[in-house]
Formats: structure tokens, C-alpha cells, sequence
């Protein structure tokens, strides 16, 4: 068994909202992600998915707990982790091919060099003719393209994704969903993406967790063993089948808990 | 410039057609003042004729008069405006940017924002006299006020979400400045400088016409007193002659130094 890369240990965030108001949510999360994996994060709105990956990125610190990556304490804006967020946060300003070649330019890379990173991966991507346009002329899928092009050309040790296809149509999707596959069998990077669409889970992760509603937890983690390479045929396998079955149960009664507590809450008010 | 990207023929032909619609406006509104006028409907004691406005203006064309009124105005306008904004933008920047500076400059802005540029004449004219100094001092404090807020307002709207990418790539606080919170707050500063460049335009006249020899401002008030209407009108229709020309030269600069953005302004037109 590979080492692990990511290591959550009893992490607890708490938001403070006004004078009174807490919203506890993570509470006591314990997670490890192993070096190279796919590891998805489930869960049904307002579980702290999106939380865990700002903590991982360094952007929140956590309230209790700690976050270690490759052993280190994540502490600050952490420059190992890079992030893909589902409304892009391309600079409008700047062609497909400026938004690639932030990263390097931030390292202080030579020009020359920027250029030869930035080409190449917006190759990988399959935007090459696109170097020139800005992202208010392309569509949705094509700008979360140039936001792979932009985190691979950071050439980070870990990938988190915030629900990065939510908000494309589904066709789109499932190509983007392909395309990252094989990205992520070519770089081999250790990618932590949230979701709460189960079937982009099973078609993308090696493992899946399963995350408890307000206070988020770990509540269930579910190794996906369907053979890869994996196509959309996958979904007509039985494997595939029980393998949803067993993550839709954890989600719903998730899912049921938390309206029933908003209901709960509301009637209280 | 225009048409690299346009997407077929039918744009250039909505662009045309709605710039007949313009011009038929304006010949409709000639059309109607010379009925009014010619028939005698309104008398030339209250509103001249077109002729009369016409011939004033050749007059004054003529003997070069007019042209220099023009020009001295839009002198003491470029001057004072380009004072006003060279001071404005980099303080408006950083006290958008700056919770302390803010705190520090904010009750002094709210002291001299309500201020109207006229009632800086007194105190203008005590400390400058009559000459040219008081009009670009007119100028400044009747503009300076709201190009510093505009200026704020547009740093302090730039998204944090880019920012939180920035950093995410790499950037240092004055990588953000540089690269994410000047190009990103650009669009506002230059739309509130548009917007700046106009309250000039009333700041200079007002002054003109309270103490000059020179300028538009200078020339209405002279015509008036002299009775003059139709020379009064030749000043006023300058004024908006030059304001036109001033903007499509703003426009242009605009389309140079914004380029990302010119494509969403074809789309929304």
C-alpha cells in the first residue's frame, strides 16, 4: 500500500455567523489520502466538502485539528496544493494562453519557458488554436479546460477539485469526465474532487467517502473496484449497480437527516 | 480593430441600422425646431431658429473666436481632470485595498463629497485669483471626490474568488495587486472617470461663468448679457460637440487598454 499524502487529523472547523450563531462544519474529521489516488468526496449539500478542500488549500485555517501534507502542517496558503473551482476564476483579462502561464509566471520562470508549459498542456487539453481567445468567448466546458491547462502548468503535488463540471451540461460532462481520467492516468497526481453527483464519483474515483451532513464527518469510504480503463459502459454493470446502491444508502439517510433538521429548525423559528 | 471576430454580417447591419435610427432622430428634432421657429409659433425672443444659431456660429467660426473659446475650456478640463485622477487612481487603489487607510481617510471623503463644485469658488478664487490656476482648482475639487470613490469602489468589487486563485498559483500580495486587483478594478475606474470627465465639463463651465474672459462657460454668459440667445445655443451645442468627441476618443483608449472586454461589449450591443 502506497504512503499516504494527505493526512486530516481530527479536523474540526467551526464558522462563526453573527454574534450567536455557529455552524459546526466539520467536526472530528480523520481522513487519509494515499499518493497517486483518485479519491472522491460524496455528500449532500452543506456536508463541508467544499470546507475541507479550502482547509487543504491553506485558505481557511481549521479551528481544531491538523492537516498534514507529506508530513507537513498545512499552515497559509499551501503552494503544493492547486485548485480547480466550479466557476472557473479564470482571469477575464488575460488569453487562454496568460491564464495558463500563471502559475510559471509566479515561479519566475523564464518566457521561453512559460510558453513551451503553457503549449504543451493546453495541447493536453485540446485547445490548441484557443491560445489567443479570452475565456468570455469560449464556452463553460472549453473554460474548464484552460482551468486544468492552468493547474497542470502549476505543476502542483495535489489536485483538488471543487465540483468542477456542476455547472456544465451533461454531454460536456461526461467528455470533461473522460479527459480527466486520462490526465490523471498520465500525471499519476493525487486528486481529492468533490461531488455530489454519485454516477461522476463511480466513473472517476478509486475510492469514494461518503461525508455525514452538518457536522461533515467521514461516514462511510467505499473502494471502487470497477475495472479501469473505464468507460460509460461501466454503468450497465452489475458491480456498478451495487456499487451505487451501497453509496446511495449512506447518502440519503444522510440527505433525510438534514431535512428533516432544517424543517426541524424552521418550525423552531 | 473591430470586425476580427465577427461572427457573420447581420452585426454590421444592426450597427447600421441603428445608426440611421439615431440620425433620423436628430434630423426629426431639427425638422420640428425649425417648423416651431419658422412658423412663428414660438417667438425668436425665447428660442432662436436654426438659421440664426447657424450663422452665429459661422461668425464666430470665421474669426477663429469660436475654436479658441473651445479650446481654453477643454484645457482647463483636461488639466484639472488629469490632476484630479493622477491622484485619485493610486490613492483610490490603495485605500480600497487597505482596511487601515481607509478607516484613516473615509470621514475626511464624506466631509468634501457632498461639497458641489461652485461652492469652491470663493475660497478658489481667494487663494488663486482669477486666473488660470483657480479653474484646474475647480476642476480638481469638483471632481476629485467621486473619482476617488469610483476608484475605490471598483477595487473593493473585484472578485475575491480570483484572488483566492492567484494566490492559489502562486501569487504574492503584489503579485495580486499587479496582476488580479488593477486589471480587474480597471473597468470601473475608467467608467467612473468617463462619468468624472463629465462633472468637469459643468465644473469648468460654472467657473467660467463666474469668473472668466475665456472659455464656452465665459462665452454663454457674455452672449446672455449681450441678449444673444442664438449665440448662447452655438455655445451650449459646442459644449455637446466637444463632450461627443472627447468620449469616442475615451472609447478608443477603452478598446485599447481593455481588450478582453471588447468582445462583451459587442455581444451586449
Amino acid at each position: 500500500m502506497a504512503a499516504s499524502i494527505i493526512v486530516a487529523d481530527r479536523v474540526t472547523k467551526v464558522f462563526e455567523e453573527g454574534r450567536r450563531d455557529q455552524v459546526v462544519a466539520l467536526k472530528d474529521l480523520s481522513l487519509e489520502v494515499t499518493e497517486g489516488e483518485f479519491l472522491c468526496l460524496v455528500g449532500g449539500s452543506g456536508c463541508g466538502k467544499t470546507t475541507f478542500l479550502n482547509l487543504v488549500a491553506g485558505f481557511l485555517p481549521p479551528t481544531e485539528g491538523v492537516i498534514y501534507l507529506r508530513g507537513r502542517a498545512i499552515a497559509g496558503i499551501e503552494p503544493r496544493a492547486g485548485m480547480i473551482f466550479q466557476s472557473y476564476a479564470l482571469l477575464p483579462w488575460k488569453t487562454v494562453a496568460g491564464n495558463v502561464e500563471f502559475g510559471p509566471k509566479m515561479k519566475r520562470l523564464p518566457r521561453a519557458e512559460r510558453r513551451a508549459i503553457a503549449e504543451r498542456f493546453i495541447r493536453m487539453v485540446g485547445l490548441t488554436g484557443f491560445e489567443h481567445f479570452y475565456p468570455g468567448q469560449l464556452s463553460g466546458g472549453m473554460q474548464q479546460r484552460v482551468t486544468l491547462a492552468r493547474l497542470l502548468a502549476a505543476d502542483r503535488e495535489v489536485f483538488l477539485m471543487d465540483e468542477p463540471f456542476a455547472a456544465l451540461d451533461a454531454m460536456t460532462r461526461q467528455v470533461m469526465q473522460e479527459e480527466l481520467i486520462r490526465i490523471h492516468e498520465q500525471s499519476g497526481k493525487t486528486t481529492v474532487f468533490v461531488t455530489h453527483n454519485i454516477d461522476e464519483a463511480l466513473i472517476l474515483a478509486d475510492r469514494i467517502v461518503v461525508m455525514s451532513s452538518r457536522p461533515g464527518r467521514v461516514k462511510a469510504s467505499i473502494r471502487n473496484d470497477l475495472p479501469r480503463p473505464r468507460q460509460v459502459d461501466v454503468q450497465l454493470s452489475p458491480r456498478y449497480l451495487e456499487l451505487k446502491t451501497q453509496i446511495w444508502g449512506h447518502v440519503e439517510e444522510e440527505v433525510r437527516r438534514q431535512i428533516e433538521a432544517t424543517s426541524g429548525s424552521a418550525r423552531a423559528q | 480593430m473591430r470586425g476580427r471576430v465577427t461572427p457573420g454580417g447581420f452585426r454590421l447591419g444592426a450597427k447600421s441600422r441603428s445608426f440611421g435610427l439615431g440620425a433620423l432622430s436628430v434630423v426629426v428634432l431639427l425638422a420640428a425646431w425649425h417648423l416651431v421657429t419658422a412658423g412663428g409659433y414660438i417667438s425668436a425672443i425665447f428660442l432662436p431658429s436654426p438659421q440664426q444659431v447657424v450663422g452665429q456660429a459661422r461668425r464666430y467660426l470665421a474669426d477663429g473666436s469660436l475654436v479658441w473659446h473651445v479650446l481654453t475650456s477643454g484645457r482647463r478640463v483636461l488639466a484639472g481632470f488629469v490632476l484630479a485622477a493622477a491622484v485619485a487612481v493610486p490613492l483610490g487603489i490603495v485605500l480600497g485595498t487597505s482596511r487601515t487607510a481607509k478607516a484613516l481617510f473615509d470621514p475626511i471623503l464624506s466631509i468634501i463629497r457632498p461639497l458641489p463644485s461652485l461652492s469652491w469658488i470663493p475660497l478658489t478664487i481667494l487663494w488663486f485669483g482669477i486666473d488660470e490656476g483657480q479653474k484646474y482648482a475647480i476642476v480638481f475639487m469638483g471632481t476629485f471626490a467621486s473619482a476617488l470613490l469610483y476608484v475605490m469602489e471598483s477595487t473593493r468589487r473585484v472578485d475575491p474568488l480570483l484572488i483566492k486563485a492567484a494566490q492559489n498559483l502562486g501569487a504574492t500580495r503584489l503579485d495580486v495587486l499587479r496582476e488580479v486587483i488593477l486589471p480587474g478594478s480597471l473597468p470601473g475606474i475608467i467608467s467612473g472617470l468617463k462619468v468624472c470627465l463629465a462633472l468637469a465639463w459643468t465644473c469648468v463651465l460654472s467657473a467660467e461663468m463666474v469668473a472668466a474672459t475665456h472659455g464656452l462657460g465665459a462665452l454663454i454668459w457674455f452672449a446672455k448679457d449681450w441678449n444673444n440667445m442664438a449665440l448662447v445655443m452655438v455655445g451650449m451645442v459646442s459644449i455637446s460637440i466637444t463632450v461627443l468627441v472627447i468620449d469616442s476618443a475615451f472609447r478608443v483608449i477603452e478598446d485599447r487598454i481593455l481588450p478582453w472586454e471588447r468582445h462583451q461589449r459587442r455581444r451586449d450591443t
